[in-house]
């Protein structure tokens, strides 16, 4: 049971990153559009953040989920987390009808719910990043 | 600590380079500096006054630059879709319903979007003269109560 509990979340929150920047990396065009949505990056920096975000998500979900480094990229995915609360904040704050969350394919826009989720992400990641034994 | 750090680090830096190298093989590749916002002139824009007119006595044509998933989310009455990101597929669809020398207003979402105006440089291209963009044209339509309609092209 010690053991079992932080593998099902590090396997749970492993593929939803693999998956949320796979669906992202995708589409590099539109997840550009998002950002640049957003307003939160120098407009010309927009495409570049757009290459490599998704990559870094679907990296550190990666290897999460097989188990190496694990306390390391449960770190980036908890970083990635408190840029992506940030970011939707100001979202809900400005009226903003992105998200971008797990790509444009899947049209959603930000909620309230979508900090909710990123909340428990972000708790989930920093638990793994402390807790866990390398 | 110091190791995880430095392991975090890499995977930013490692996984970075990747996303930029796939992007260079990718066919869907977009350049790493997104390209400066294109001015348009003032005759190029409608205001959403003049668009609400030209909807209410159906004188012009509403294409929405949005990608696919987000016409089908919501969309102006009577719009039709045309996504910029896959032009030459939607086109043909759209294409019987125009003529060059209709009004053709053209929208999608944010201030920042740009895909309105480069549907309205590809248009002009191909001879429809009488085009305009409606900026951040989704958003204030919707904020004005303007009637909206889900569903995918029909």
């Amino acid at each position: 049971m010690k053991r079992l509990i932080p593998f099902l979340i590090r396997l749970l929150l492993g593929t939803v990153f693999v998956a949320a920047g796979a669906l992202k990396a995708l589409d590099p065009a539109a997840f550009a559009n998002d950002v640049a949505r957003y307003g939160m990056v120098p407009y010309p920096l927009v495409n570049l953040v757009a290459l490599t975000l998704p990559w870094v998500e679907l990296s550190a979900g990666a290897l999460l989920v097989l188990g190496v480094w694990k306390r390391a990229s449960a770190l980036v995915i908890a970083g990635l987390n408190v840029v992506f609360l940030a970011a939707i904040s100001v979202a809900l704050v400005r009226g903003l009808e992105v998200c971008g969350c797990f790509g444009a394919s899947v049209a959603r826009k930000a909620s309230p719910w979508s900090l909710v989720e990123d909340a428990v992400f972000l708790a989930a990641a920093a638990w793994l990043a402390w807790k866990s034994e390398d | 600590m110091r190791r995880i750090l430095c392991q975090a680090l890499l995977i930013v830096v490692l996984g970075s380079a990747i996303g930029l190298v796939v992007n260079w093989f990718s066919p869907r590749r977009i350049p790493w500096l997104r390209p400066p916002k294109m001015k348009l002139a003032a005759n190029d824009l409608i205001s959403l006054e003049q668009a609400t007119v030209l909807w209410k006595s159906g004188e012009a044509i509403f294409l929405d630059a949005r990608p696919p998933t987000a016409y089908a989310d919501g969309h102006i009455v009577g719009a039709l879709s045309l996504p910029i990101e896959s032009f030459d597929v939607f086109f043909p669809k759209v294409q019987p319903r125009l003529a060059t020398d209709m009004m053709l207003v053209l929208y999608c979402d944010g201030e920042h979007c740009d895909d309105s105006h480069r549907l309205l440089l590809k248009l002009r291209a191909l001879g429809y003269a009488n085009t305009r963009v409606l900026v951040n044209g989704w958003t204030r339509w919707r904020s004005a109560k303007l009637p909206t309609v889900t569903g995918e092209q029909p």
